[in-house]
Formats: structure tokens, C-alpha cells, sequence
């Protein structure tokens, strides 16, 4: 089962992520990580391995994909 | 399972200083992230880290150096062409990469970037267009969109006031040299994939030593746009992109013409130039390299002696001051010479710096010398204030002297332009400032190896080694009378 892996604490909660997901399986959370931003998360299904998170992440660490 | 992760840069940032060592400086959303990680992640996969220097620019993409783990070099505002232009040429088996940004390249560097594009110099320019001066808080560039409001133009840009956005891709591809010129964006997947190969395909022409590559990167600033993240990139997408065209200007080496390459089929554009070898600064200065020269040896019980030669160019100073250093480095002395000049070639003030030592020199700027000498009048009245106490001015004696020398410091008045005058050679006046040097024993070192060095700077010309052999004898023998 491909998935994102997220370090909550690396990101800075942009939304790009979010916007270029093709199926639409990231949303942004409501709660805040240690730099006092609100951090993307996965919605648990969907996910194709496809990559496009991570490109579209500004961060280096933010966000990797398994596949 | 495979995981898709970043690489090419260092696993931690600790030098970057933040809270958190494993995340960028910059903002939310901000384009330079998306690009940094194409470059790192490009580098890699190439593997070319260990062959790849970057040339950071001033501006957002300046703590480049904390992330890519390859060589860096950081140049001053504008410079990065400039930098990568010695970068390139002192390393041409490297992969040269500068990092610019629209403030950086677009204004105060603009000329820098032209001129080494226009040379076909072989490293390739990586140019990030946010139409901002990002780090300093959001001014106008020069690709600051008509309209666009900025902190300097809170109404927008009037381009009846500031000009045109400036397209320097367009400008740049009137040019001869470049290899190849694109402009990409990072605004959205199918433009990041884009950038992905356009900035894979730059990496590649370095690697091939093909040539010149500038690849225009359309990024956001959601700070200085006062827009969310997809908003900056919405407005790169609608906005930007219609001011500034992605495409490919040129890709010579893939077919794809830039303005009239076949206009010149004589040209050697598209060969992949041989690198040029450049002449050594020793080439450069005519520093003997024919005499036996031993390696310095140190010598505590030789003290530090500083030496200041000045005068106008064309008098040989330059030329006085590396006798002076090679004849120390003949006597195994530790010994630099480090010249000083202005923009003109000859009549312009000129001088030069030498210190010797017996042990290791730290610094070759010489503030207080011991020995002065001077042969223009600009000259003493700029560093004879300067001389330690105890220390010597030798001056030539058509240099008025009325501002007495300071206390404890011994003026020398010599001859040394008009004796060169009545010899037959008036280029000849600085080995007549030897011959005072000699003379008066104020350089610790011995006859015999001055003599030598100034044989020895005579090199290129023979026929001038016995005459200036002569002219020592004589000036020696004209002071003693």
C-alpha cells in the first residue's frame, strides 16, 4: 500500500500538497506542531505512490512517499 | 517498497540555526524550496556532488549552502556570473552552477550575467524569477510585473516612472555563446516536472562542457505577494507567465535554434570548446621562475621587515618590489609581494607591499612599513605618516619633502630619476632605488641576492641584464661621490 510519510514538525503547512494531490487524499489539520504551524495530513486511503506531494513540497524533509 | 525521499542534501541543517535542523529558512509555500530540492535531487541522481560547485547569490537563495551537500563558493551582491566565471576557469573539470535570483541577476548583476553568457562561459546560471526583491522585504526589481505593487511601488509599477518588466531570457538569447536558454516555472506539478528536466538537462551541458545554460525559474513569494501559497502560484501561473513565456529559447546541442546560429556557420558555437589555459598571476607579473629559488626555512632570529614601494605606474615599482621579495626568497626568507594599483596602466599611482620574514607571514598588507620608498610626490604624502619609528624613506629627490617625515624615521633623498636620465635609460630609475636600497642596508638583505633578482627580472629581456648590471655600478659609485 503506497502512502505519504509526513513529519508533522517539518511542515510548514502550505497546502501545496494538499492542491496537487490527484486523488485528492491530503487535508490540512487543525492542530499545530512545534513551529506553531498547522501540518498536512493523510486521510488514511487513496493514495497511488504517485509522487506529486512531494515535488510540489517546498520542504526537503517535510514529506517522503512509500511505494 | 520504495520510498521517494530527498536527495542530495546534507540529512540535518544544523549551520541554518532554526528551532527544528531539518527544515529550510524559507517561507511557506516559497518557490526557492521546490527548486532547491529539483537541483539536490538532480545533482544526485547525476552523481554529480562530488564534481558540482555551486556559487550562492545574496538573496533568499544565499543559505543554499546549508542544504546541497556539494562545494560552494558565495559571491557578493550580483556576482555569482562573475564568481562562476573564475569558478569555471580554475576548475574546468567541475560542474559550475550559479544561483540567482531576479534582484541579483535582473539588476545589480545583470551586466556580470550578460557578459559571461555573451563569453560563452562554461557553467550554467540557474535564475529564479519571483519579479521581487524577496529578502529584503518585497522592493520592485527589474521583472516587477506593470502593475504589480511592491513596497517601493505601493500603487503599482508605472512603467512610465520604472520602466518595462525586464526579459532576460529574450535578452539573453541575442546572444552569440549560450548553449542553451529556457524558462520554466514551479507553480504547479506538470510545470515542476518540466523544471525537473529542463534543470537535469543544464547539469547535463556542464557535464559535457558544452557551453553556457541559463534556466529561468518563474517561482512565488507568498510573503512578498501577500498571498497564500496557491494563490502566489496562481498568480505565477496567470500573471507571471504572461509577461514571461515558458518555453525553450534555445537548446543548440538538442537542434533547438536560438537567434540565427546558422547565420555564422564558420562560428565554433556549436563545438564543444577546448578550455583555454590562462597565464599564472606569476606569468602575469614576469615572477622569475629561472633561478634557484629554495623553499623558505624558518629562522626566528630574522625579524619581520615591511616594506612599502610607491610611485606612478611606469616607474618600475611593481618591479622594484619583486626583486626586493625575490632576493629574500633566494636567502630562504619567508617573502610576499602584494601590488596595489588603480585603473590606469601608466601615470596612475601604483604600489605594492613586501614583507620578509623568518617565520611565516600572516597578513601581505603592509600599514606600517619600515622601509618607504617613494617616487612621486602623491606617494610620500600618502604613507610617509605611516613609517614605524626607526624606519627609513628613501625618496627620489624630485619629490618636494616639505611635510617632515615623522619622528625618529630617517629621509633619504636620491637622485635616482635624474641619474637614470644621465645614464641614457630613464625607465632604468628603479634600479637606481635599488642601488639606494643596497646602499643604505635597509632591506637585511645581502648585495648578491639583490643583484640576482634583478638579474633574474630580466628574464624575458637578456639584453638588459648586463645594462642594468652596469646602471647598479654606477648609481653605487654616483652616491658615494
Amino acid at each position: 500500500m503506497a502512502k505519504p510519510i509526513i513529519d508533522e514538525d517539518c511542515c510548514k503547512g502550505c497546502g501545496r500538497c494538499v492542491a496537487a494531490c490527484p486523488k485528492g487524499c491530503l487535508t490540512l489539520t487543525d492542530h499545530f506542531n512545534k513551529a506553531g504551524l498547522k501540518p498536512v495530513a493523510y486521510k488514511g486511503e487513496g493514495c497511488t505512490g504517485c509522487a506529486t506531494c512531494f515535488y510540489n513540497c517546498p520542504e526537503p524533509y517535510a514529506l517522503k512517499v512509500e511505494r | 517498497m520504495a520510498i521517494i525521499e530527498q536527495k542530495g542534501m546534507y540529512g540535518e541543517f544544523p549551520r541554518c540555526g532554526k528551532a527544528h535542523a531539518r527544515t529550510t529558512h524559507y517561507c511557506p509555500g516559497c518557490g526557492h524550496g521546490i527548486i532547491n530540492k529539483l537541483i539536490a535531487e538532480a545533482c544526485a541522481e547525476m552523481g554529480l556532488q562530488d564534481s558540482t560547485i555551486f556559487v550562492d547569490p545574496v538573496g533568499c537563495g544565499v543559505f543554499t549552502y546549508y542544504y546541497w551537500d556539494a562545494a560552494h563558493v558565495s559571491a557578493a551582491h550580483g556576482r555569482a556570473s562573475a564568481a562562476a566565471t573564475g569558478v569555471c576557469r580554475a576548475r574546468p573539470d567541475a560542474v559550475t552552477i550559479a544561483y540567482q535570483g531576479d534582484g541579483d541577476l535582473g539588476a545589480i548583476g545583470f551586466n556580470n550575467a550578460f557578459q559571461a553568457a555573451s563569453r560563452g562561459e562554461h557553467f550554467g546560471c540557474i535564475f529564479v524569477n519571483n519579479s521581487l526583491y524577496g529578502m529584503t522585504g518585497g522592493q520592485m526589481a527589474p521583472t516587477t510585473l506593470e502593475g504589480e505593487k511592491t513596497t517601493t511601488t505601493p500603487f503599482g509599477r508605472d512603467p512610465s516612472l520604472t520602466g518595462h518588466p525586464l526579459h532576460v531570457c529574450e535578452v539573453f538569447n541575442q546572444l552569440q555563446a549560450p548553449t542553451y536558454i529556457a524558462r520554466v516555472s514551479v507553480a504547479d506539478t506538470k510545470r515542476i516536472y518540466a523544471c525537473k528536466r529542463a534543470i537535469r538537462r543544464v547539469l547535463e551541458i556542464q557535464q559535457k562542457h558544452q557551453g553556457y545554460a541559463l534556466l529561468e525559474i518563474l517561482a512565488p513569494c507568498p510573503t512578498n505577494f501577500r498571498m497564500d501559497a496557491m494563490k502566489a502560484a496562481k498568480f505565477c501561473m496567470e500573471e507571471m507567465e504572461r509577461e514571461f513565456p515558458l518555453g525553450t529559447f534555445r537548446d543548440l546541442e538538442n537542434g533547438v535554434a536560438g537567434v540565427a546560429p546558422t547565420a555564422h556557420p564558420e562560428s565554433d558555437v556549436l563545438a564543444v570548446k577546448p578550455v583555454p589555459q590562462f597565464p599564472t598571476c606569476n606569468d602575469l607579473f614576469a615572477v622569475p621562475d629561472g633561478i634557484d629559488a629554495p623553499s623558505p626555512e624558518n629562522d626566528p632570529a630574522v625579524p619581520e621587515r615591511r616594506f612599502k614601494f610607491a610611485g606612478y605606474g611606469g616607474q618600475g615599482i611593481l618591479s622594484l618590489g619583486i626583486c626586493v621579495a625575490e632576493a629574500a626568497r633566494l636567502e630562504k626568507r619567508h617573502s610576499l609581494w602584494f601590488p596595489s594599483y588603480g585603473p590606469e596602466q601608466r601615470g596612475g599611482s601604483a604600489n605594492c607591499s613586501v614583507v620578509v620574514s623568518g617565520t611565516p607571514i600572516g597578513s601581505p598588507a603592509v600599514d606600517h612599513p619600515d622601509v618607504l620608498v617613494c617616487m612621486n610626490q602623491p606617494s610620500y604624502e600618502r604613507f610617509a605618516a605611516d613609517v614605524k619609528p626607526g624606519g627609513t624613506i628613501i625618496v627620489d629627490e624630485s619629490v618636494p619633502t616639505d611635510v617632515p617625515p615623522p619622528a625618529g624615521v630617517t629621509l633619504r633623498k636620491v637622485p635616482a630619476i635624474r641619474l637614470a636620465e644621465e645614464f641614457g635609460v630613464p625607465k632604468a630609475a628603479n634600479t637606481m632605488m635599488l642601488a639606494a636600497l643596497r646602499k643604505y642596508k635597509v632591506t637585511g638583505l645581502d648585495d648578491a641576492s639583490l643583484e640576482t633578482a634583478l638579474v633574474a627580472s630580466f628574464k624575458k629581456k637578456p639584453q638588459l641584464v648586463e645594462k642594468n648590471r652596469e646602471l647598479l655600478r654606477k648609481a653605487e659609485a654616483a652616491f658615494d661621490a
